[in-house]
């Protein structure tokens, strides 16, 4: 075989030579210097072997060769066969850097510390404030929907009430934009049978048939309910979300199952996808989860147009604008009220539905959002003044690299490359603090916070976050890199070597003025916050939450009043009987749950009667209690007595609360007024302070407490037990005492007042952690800013310093000049801040409970606390002023 | 380089680099050359996948440029080092122990004599 017999090519080769001459621009310029000749050489000489034997072998080659040249010149770029020539590419670059990066440990760590928690707090707050404000709600076209209220303020103090079930029938049938209407309606139900598995309560929605279609929802397994399931003496079915069908073993073959509700046998005819999650409004009160669908067993048009109990989700027809929407709500609602309401002003309207779910957490989510941007701008800040500063320390090198003919482009691109390799660190840094963060957040955030289940931080976030790190960390990369660039060789080569960097301390200034402005917005609002939050920490609610046990044990299948009286009669003695169990009580609705019905009550007669119909009737909430209730709970007796055991003869008892004692009695004289509630008469016998029953901070409506006995026999009560030690110790005592008296019963919502009383404040404490988290971060920085600034200003003025210490200064004096300096930056800074505050204070009106959100003790504290703080951050570097030996700095000089 | 690598660690050696060394084994060639060898061999390597293995094995150590073709300048032979015969070696009795099991595990008939 011989190794050569390709010669130099003949005639028709120099078309061929071209051709493979062009197929060498493929591959990098390194490599075609390198092997470029022999490449095409050889191809010159496969084409001439191929000519010998005909045309196609020819072209095979010629076309063989583009493939070639394509893939291999990739391959060539990607991975280069030769070390050197890798070397002096990104791969050399990227050395650099890292090296660059390891001898600049403080600086690598401060941004990348900076752009870590700088855009972990931002993706934190995006998070939340996109999954819970902005994010679409799971539904098809969901700004189509609404839910209708009722609008009773023509007869007393609520604007978002219930609709009737013939509402909503009247609604079905409007036509017009609205494409269609659900009914729900709240409902619980106890679940028992199922094996490993106490008896227990679930929370049901009843609905019209047509739910799910109005939502634009499709079951995960089975199907939805269909047209015959609702009415009277259907065969039950239920729909099951997603978590209870995983509570009960996620088992697919569930469907066409029974399972025993309320002691009825209900088909599960279809589970819901996991996506899926509805959080039904009530019309006062923070939005709830059902955890299974029932379709209605009566039909809404025969229920008592009087009955506001259901709640209506319209839709309207695709793209409708929303005041054509209450425009067509309004025409409906005329009619209603004149129909059924003889035209006394009965009035419906419209809510979108994702706003009408957030419309109660809103205003804390919007401050805390507004905290997290302003820790975002502080953050942006302290990266530029680090970058900055490492521009100006770099000033020199660059110089020097420069002089010794490095080339510009280079400079950038390392400078560029170091830039977006500190971001992308922080970057990555940022969306794992986030994704912990969120995380936490969850657990503190309040549980009834709207679609809380949905907040996590997703890929999209977290590539995001990233990506803004890299971007941030290439524009923070521009500016050490445009400092090099811009300014001309020479100017730099004198300037850094006389003055060792300058020019930029105006800017740094700029900037400590900036953050300490800031931080004082951010600082106030957080002092604002914290001070609401321990105010209320301190509120008294109205009762004494200690020691007390509460459980409520809904009573499902009693035949009669009396057979359920008689049930909650041998519960409470059971309960009675635990040792340690100081006193037991029950009532329709506990404090602080919004567990209470409402009414509108009248004292003919009274002398505080205005005779204005609205100021005369109130709508209060009304409590059912059985004697001792008062007592356990701790509601102070201002007036009178409480309930007895033994029911009276004559009119029911009534315990009013100091509000319409004073409203109808202000001189006094309540106690034996006659007191009217629905054609019903109720004698006044005592008059308490009323228990917080919707909010700690608030005192809401009038209350009145009744006897839950005979008429009012209620079928669910909360019990309530006094200890004398530990409320929680006696859960297991309290579940056994009522399983003696039926093992069919459900317990549900054990847990102890103390417990309810936190649980009634999470959206305040979730605030302050994350406001005040957030300013305390702010002061950090800004400390870290004025640190800086005073060092840099220190180190950089060493010789004039010691000059002046050479001229008979001593230390004391130029320390005090040094740190006069600081101290003008922070005062600056402070003015700058104060118009701030009063905006922050305006901005937190709807959330500082209390106090004024202007408080001037509160801002006052906080002011002075930054002013300190921050004149410590700038006495640190000052007093190395101390340490400046004049006869040897000048020396050195 | 700082150290080179140890030959064990570039094992199983690309097709195409087997082909260069086992070429080069018997004399200086060409780029061309060590092409129609490896044809004769049956198998047809394309003319940029070849150059840039020389590239990488110059890289390495395992060949050197030798004396330009008289006939081509443009054409330069290569001739193998101690190291490149050292890895040739070490890849023959990989393949040679590999197709010793294919044999034991009946994917190859028993050589003939």
């Amino acid at each position: 075989m011989s190794p050569a017999d390709g010669g130099p090519s003949g005639g028709g080769a120099g078309r061929g030579r071209r051709w493979f001459r062009f197929l060498l621009l493929a591959y990098p310029a390194r490599f075609r210097e390198d092997m470029g000749g022999e490449l095409v050489a050889t191809y010159e000489a496969r084409a001439d072997a191929a000519r010998g034997r005909g045309w196609i072998p020819l072209a095979r080659v010629y076309a063989r060769s583009l493939v070639d040249s394509i893939r291999n010149g990739i391959g060539e770029r990607l991975h280069p066969a030769r070390t050197w020539y890798r070397s002096r590419s990104l791969g050399r670059d990227a050395e650099l850097v890292v090296r660059r990066l390891v001898r600049a440990p403080t600086f690598t760590l401060s941004v990348a510390g900076t752009l870590t928690l700088g855009l972990g707090a931002f993706a934190v707050v995006y998070t939340i404030v996109h999954q819970v404000l902005i994010a679409p709600l799971p539904y098809e076209r969901p700004d189509d929907l609404y839910y209708v209220w009722r609008d009773y303020s023509e007869f007393f103090d609520l604007d978002r009430g219930w609709v009737a079930g013939t509402d909503i029938v009247t609604f079905q049938e409007a036509g017009g934009v609205i494409e269609g209407v659900a009914g729900t309606r709240w409902g619980g139900a106890t679940l028992t049978g199922v094996t490993g598995e106490r008896p227990s309560e679930i929370r049901l929605l009843q609905t019209t048939p047509d739910f799910l279609e109005v939502l634009g929802v499709q079951p995960l397994l089975g199907r939805g309910f269909a047209e015959g399931d609702a009415g009277e003496g259907r065969g039950r079915v239920i729909l099951l979300t997603h978590s209870l069908w995983n509570r009960l073993g996620a088992d697919a073959s569930i469907v066409g199952n029974t399972l025993r509700l309320d002691g009825e046998a209900y088909t599960v005819i279809g589970v819901m996808p996991r996506a899926f999650q509805f959080a039904g409004h009530y019309s006062i009160g923070p939005p709830q989860t059902p955890e299974a669908f029932v379709p209605f067993d009566y039909e809404l048009s025969t229920t008592s147009p009087g009955a506001g109990s259901f709640a209506a989700i319209l839709r309207a027809r695709e793209g409708t604008p929303p005041p054509v929407v209450v425009e067509a709500v309004n025409a409906v609602g005329a009619a209603i009220d004149e129909r059924d309401f003889q035209g006394r002003g009965m009035k419906f309207h419209p809510v979108a539905l994702g706003p009408d779910l957030v419309v109660e957490v809103r205003p804390a989510l919007t401050v805390v959002g507004l905290a997290g941007l302003f820790l975002v701008l502080v953050l942006l800040v302290n990266l530029a003044t680090l970058l900055l500063a490492r521009a100006v320390e770099r000033e020199k090198e660059f110089a020097v690299s420069r002089a010794l003919g490095a080339n510009r482009i280079a400079l950038v691109r390392a400078t560029l490359l170091e830039g977006g390799a500190l971001g992308l660190l922080g970057g990555v840094g940022g969306a794992v603090a986030a994704i912990w963060a969120t995380r936490a957040f969850v657990s503190v955030a309040p549980p009834e916070l709207p679609r809380l289940g949905e907040v996590a931080v997703t890929g999209p976030i977290v590539l995001t976050v990233a990506a803004v790190g890299a971007v941030l960390g290439l524009l923070a990369g521009s500016v050490p890199a445009l400092w090099a660039t811009r300014t001309r060789l020479s100017s730099l080569l004198s300037a850094s070597a006389v003055r060792g960097g300058g020019g930029h301390d105006r800017a740094r200034r700029g900037m400590v003025v900036t953050q300490v402005a800031l931080s004082l917005v951010l600082l106030s609002a957080g002092g604002l916050v914290v001070r609401s939050f321990t105010e209320l920490l301190g509120t008294d609610p109205g009762f004494d939450p200690a020691g007390v046990l509460t459980l409520r044990v809904p009573i499902v299948d009693a035949e009669s009043v009396a057979d359920a009286e008689a049930r909650h009669e041998a519960i409470e003695r059971e309960l009675g009987s635990i040792p340690g169990v100081v006193s037991v009580g029950a009532a329709s609705g506990l404090p602080l749950t919004g567990g209470a019905d409402q009414a509108t009550i009248a004292v003919p007669g009274a002398p505080g009667n205005t005779g204005d119909p609205e100021a005369d009737q109130p709508l209060v909430d009304q409590i059912q209690t059985r004697p001792g209730y008062l007592e356990t709970m701790g509601l102070r007796l201002l007036e009178g007595r409480t309930f007895d055991p033994g029911r009276p003869e004559g009119p029911q008892d009534v315990v009013i609360d100091e509000q319409i004692a004073s409203r109808f009695f202000p001189n006094g004289g309540s106690l034996g007024a006659t007191l009217t509630m629905n054609e019903l008469e109720l004698r006044v016998i005592g008059v308490v302070r009323p228990a917080r029953l919707w909010d700690v901070h608030e005192d809401g409506r009038p209350q009145i407490y009744l006897r839950n006995q005979g008429d009012y026999g209620y079928e669910s009560l909360s019990y309530v037990l006094r200890t004398s030690g530990d409320a929680l110790a006696l859960a297991r005592e309290a579940r056994a005492a009522v399983a003696r008296v039926d093992p069919q019963l459900a317990v549900a919502e054990l847990r102890p007042m103390r417990e309810i009383v936190v649980e009634s404040l999470a959206e305040q404490r979730a605030s302050a952690v994350l406001v005040s988290g957030f300013s305390l971060g702010a002061l950090l920085l800004a400390s870290m800013g004025i640190f800086g600034v005073v060092a840099g200003s220190v180190t950089r003025r060493r010789r004039e310093l010691a000059l002046r210490l050479a001229l008979g200064a001593d230390h004391a004096r130029v320390l005090r000049q040094v740190m006069g300096e600081g101290a003008v930056l922070i005062g600056l800074g402070l003015l700058i801040g104060a118009p701030g505050v009063y905006a922050a204070g305006r901005v937190l009106d709807s959330l500082v409970v209390g106090i004024s959100p202007t408080a001037p003790a509160t801002i006052g504290t906080v002011a002075a606390g930054l002013l300190g703080i921050a004149l410590f951050a700038c006495w640190l570097p000052a007093r190395r002023v101390t340490r400046i030996e004049p006869a040897r700095v000048l020396r050195q000089g | 380089m700082d150290r080179p690598r140890a030959i064990r660690s570039f094992l199983p050696l690309r097709p195409v680099e087997f082909h260069v060394l086992l070429s080069l084994a018997a004399g200086e060639r060409h780029g061309y050359g060590i092409l129609q060898d490896a044809e004769e061999r049956g198998e047809r390597i394309d003319v940029g996948t070849l150059y840039r293995a020389l590239a990488r094995l110059a890289d390495r150590g395992w060949i050197e440029p030798g004396a330009s073709d008289p006939a081509d300048e443009r054409r330069n032979n290569y001739r193998i080092t101690q190291r490149g015969l050292e890895a040739g070696r070490a890849e023959a009795a990989r393949l040679a122990s590999l197709t010793r099991a294919a044999r034991l595990g009946g994917l190859l008939a028993e050589a003939a004599g």
